[in-house]
Formats: C-alpha cells, structure tokens, sequence
C-alpha cells in the first residue's frame, strides 16, 4: 500500500524572546487525522521532514472535541480550533501559527488570560455565593432558555478576538466574547443583579464603542454564537444605562 | 530587553490590556461620533443633495434655491455649528479611529470586513474632498452668500475641468456609499436592529438609498456639465430680489442674458 503523507508547517519559536522559524513536518496520512492528532505524532517522533531532529511542538490542547476552547490557532491563514480542523478539509502543505494576537508563550501557544480578565471585569457570574442555603433560583421560561442557550456556548477560545480588526494594543478591545457573555448573565434571572455594573464597565474605555461592526466574529466563532446580534443588544443596553446616569446625575 | 531581530520575529509584547471597566471617555466620544454622522451631517446631506438637484431646472431656479439657504436665521451660525465643526470632528475622529484599528482583509475577506474597510476609504476620499469643496466653493472666488445669482456659473466654472468632473462623481458615490452603509452602521451598533433579518432587511433599504442618493447627485453633475446650460452667466437675477408682481420681468431679463 502507497503511503499517501501530508506536510506541515509550523512556525516555531522558543519563547517570547526567541526568534521565530518554519519547520516542516510530513506526516503519514490517516482517516480523521485532525490538527491535534498530528501534533501529537509530531510528538511522538519530533523529526522535521528534511530528516532533523526538532523538540516536540508546545500547544495548548484539552478536549479534543471542540468544547475546551484552549487548542486556538492560526491554520492556513485563519483562526480555528485545531482539534477541529480536519486535515482531509485542509490545502496542503498545512501551515499553523499561534494566535497574534496575545502574547506568545512558546511555539502554538500563547497568553488568553486577557479574556479571562475581561470576563471579571464585566461580572460574567451569577452571584449566588453566601453562607446559607438561597433556596431554589428564578424560574427561567423555556423562551428565555432558548434565547440564552447559543451565548451560553462559548468556549472562550478566543477565535473572535484573534480575528476582530479592533481587537489591537491601540484600542485594548474587550472583544465580542466578554459582551456575549454580559448578554448572557444580564438576561439570567439571578444574575440581572449586576446588569448595571456590567453595562457601565462595558462603556468604559477598550469597551463596547471600539466595535467597528466589521462581523469578523460571527464568521469565526467555532460555536456560532449569535455575537453581532448580542453586540448590537448590548450595544443599545449599554447607550441606555449612561443615558440614565446622565439624567440623573 | 528583547534585542531587535528579523522582521518575522515578534517583540516581546504586552498584548492587549484588558477593559478598563467603567474609566475614561471614549464612549462618549464615539457615541458623539457616530451620531454627528447622522445628524446634522447626514440631514444635511440629504438637504445638499436635494438643493443641489434644482440646478437641473436651471441657473435661475439654483441661485433661488442658494439665495433661501442664505437667507435662513442665523445663517452663519448655523453653517458652523451644524455643518462646519460636525464634520470636521466626524472626519478627525474618523481617521482617529481608522489608525487605531487594524484590518485583516487579506485573512478573512468576509463581505462585513470588505465594509468595514470601504467604510474607511470612503470616509478620507470624502473627507478630503469635502475640504476641498468648502474650502474651493464656500471661501473662495465669489461669495455665494451675498451673489446667490452667481451660484450656476460658479459651479459651472468649476466643472469645466473634466478632471473635477471626475473628482466630484468619485467623491459623490464615496460620500453617498459612507453614509448608505453609516446609518446600516448606526442601527446595528446603537441596537436598532439586533436581529440578523432585520439587519438584512435595513440593507436592502440603505443600498437602495445609498443608490438613490448617489443617482440625483450625478444628475446635479450633469446638469452643470450637460448641454441644457451650457454657458450659464456670470450673475443670473433672481425673481425674488424683485417684487413678485414682476417675476415675469426678471425671468425676461434672465431670458436675454442667458443668450448672451
Ligand atoms: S463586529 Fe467586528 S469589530 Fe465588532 S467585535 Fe466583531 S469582529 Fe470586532
Ligand atoms: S464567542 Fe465564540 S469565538 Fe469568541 S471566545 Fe466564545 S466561542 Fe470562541
Ligand atoms: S482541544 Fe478542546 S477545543 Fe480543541
């Protein structure tokens, strides 16, 4: 049996500081055979294709089924889980480059703790901590389930910032997930407590108004969530809030 | 600290802050931004372009149309603070706000981020020539404001470069593309439609707008550059200046000039 191979290329780097290289790797072909898998081969025998020893590739990876969202990276040019992306799907030679957006920690992987500090600043929980037992929550109606639903799928993986023109070190963006997410945690029952803290920190600087409306996020997300639909939501919740502090005083 | 390498490398790099939640002023200043866009510059958008459309009745009905703009209250004030200093901070927080971002349309030439990027373009093509514009048509050579008669011949004058002919049709589609797509903008984004339909929808709308709005402007060229008056005169009189009992008398005078 002809082995059939497939060719990647990696852009490697050793660290922060490192200079960066492009390594191939020729691999051979098996049904199903996704990003991660063959990352994992690459693994278990790190040599590049022109025969040189290499080190095993840093990434970040968990699920394997696209619901961790830690395996992001940059694939033929665009922003995807890789666990996901199925080789037989993919132009060849396969070209993986971490995220540029944050900082590069080693090879494929890279620092998301900025969504993660966003989705603090905006109070993305329902506040349901204390000492005694609360009781049974709010009714959710099934309507309100079914709208909540799709927010509620994100995996913070960051593909939405990765691939937003805004999302840049002169805007310090939130990002299109952190204002899902407000979305979300301000249509809960429970967690509505927080709604007006969330819609003012959203209007502070790097916030909701950096938004260009250029959709690259919804064509991204690997979840399809509903982001411009909750950008544009959140947008006027946002409006209406300093609308009111204003008035007020 | 990191020592510069090749190109390719990147330095080392703090990344992107996170949301200063609730601090500074941003918010308002783009708010500010984004609705000048509407009003009062795309109102008077739409009344220029409306105005603008008598010249295909003529230079006597132009100089009219000239004269009643200049004869509103507070004129002067109002050209200022409602046409003048919109603009000039939707066009300087525009490029302000262009720097800052950072297109990616080589990676995701998605329709929405071709948009994002004409919206852009359109707006310095605008900008630039709407300078030009005020600065060409407002405040220099003769002051439309106190000769409204001279208002034809003035653009007329102007047109006769082919050149400007051309800079005045691109400008008129940019202009007309970057307020189309800016009020699809300002629904999206201030809520008005959150729907992806209803976004659909209003696209169709502004694209037919956008379409019409650009369509009467090219007719206003054409009525400067077209056959019907060609040669128009310097000064055309201007039935109101004159008691309306002898419009027929001025119209007369307009008549015998014009065949000058
Ligand atoms: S709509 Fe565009 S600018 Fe706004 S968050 Fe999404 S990708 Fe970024
Ligand atoms: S919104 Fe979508 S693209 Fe963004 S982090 Fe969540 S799952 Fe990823
Ligand atoms: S490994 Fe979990 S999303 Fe890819």
């Amino acid at each position: 049996m002809a082995t059939r191979t497939v060719t990647f290329e990696i852009k490697r780097q050793a660290g922060p500081d490192a200079p960066a290289v492009w390594e191939s790797f020729e691999l051979e072909w098996r049904p199903g055979m996704n990003v991660v898998s063959a990352m994992m081969e690459i693994a278990a025998n790190p040599v590049t294709a022109d025969g040189k020893p290499t080190t095993p590739i840093v990434y970040d990876s968990n699920c394997l089924e696209e619901i961790c969202g830690s395996c992001a990276m940059k694939i033929n040019g665009r922003a995807r889980m890789a666990c996901s992306a199925l080789v037989d799907n993919l132009e060849q030679p396969i070209r993986v480059e971490p995220l540029t957006k944050f900082p590069l920690v080693r090879d494929l992987q890279v620092d998301r703790s900025v969504l993660f500090e966003n989705l603090m600043r905006v109070k993305a929980w329902v506040p349901v901590d204390g000492t005694y037992d609360l009781g049974s929550g709010p009714r959710v109606y099934p309507q309100e389930q079914e709208a909540n639903y799709p927010l509620s799928n994100c995996i913070s993986c960051t593909c939405c910032m990765e691939v937003c023109p805004q999302f840049n070190e002169a805007t310090d963006f939130v990002g299109a997930a952190t204002i899902a997410q407000v979305k979300l945690f301000n249509n809960h029952p429970t967690g509505k407590v927080f709604k007006e803290d969330r819609l003012r920190a959203l209007a502070g600087d790097g916030g909701i108004q950096e938004c260009g409306y250029a959709q690259n996020c919804v064509e991204a997300c690997p979840k399809q969530i509903p982001l411009t639909n909750a950008i544009s939501d959140v947008g006027r919740d946002v409006l209406t809030q300093k609308v009111k502090d204003w008035l007020r005083g | 600290m990191a020592t510069v390498q090749s190109s390719a490398v990147p330095t080392v790099r703090r990344g992107v802050e996170p949301l200063r939640a609730g601090q500074g002023t941003s918010f308002i200043w783009h708010k500010l931004h984004s609705l000048l866009g509407i009003v009062p510059i795309g109102a008077f958008l739409l009344e220029h372009l409306l105005s603008n459309f008598e010249a295909l009745k003529g230079p006597v009905a132009y100089g009219e149309q000239v004269r009643f703009l200049n004869s509103l209250p507070l004129v002067r004030v109002l050209e200022w603070v409602f046409i003048f200093l919109p603009i000039l901070y939707h066009g300087i927080y525009g490029v302000y706000i262009w720097l800052r971002g950072k297109s990616n349309i080589v990676y995701y030439p998605w329709a929405g981020n071709w948009m994002y990027l004409s919206q852009r373009y359109t707006g310095i093509v605008a900008f630039a020539y709407i300078i030009q514009h005020v600065l060409r048509q407002r405040f220099m050579g003769i002051m439309l404001p106190e000769h409204p008669g001279a208002a034809f011949w003035k653009v007329q004058h102007e047109l006769a470069n082919p050149w400007m002919v051309a800079v005045y049709v691109i400008a008129m589609i940019c202009v007309c593309w970057h307020f189309a797509y800016g009020v699809w903008l300002f629904a999206a984004k201030w809520g008005i439609t959150p729907g992806e339909v209803a976004r659909r929808r209003f696209a169709y709308v502004c694209a037919v707008l956008g379409v019409l709005l650009a369509a009467m402007g090219i007719a206003s060229i054409w009525a400067f550059t077209g056959p019907k008056y060609q040669n128009a005169p310097a000064d055309v009189r201007l039935s109101t200046l004159v008691a309306p009992a002898h419009s027929g008398a001025a119209f007369h005078s307009i008549g015998s000039q014009l065949m000058i």
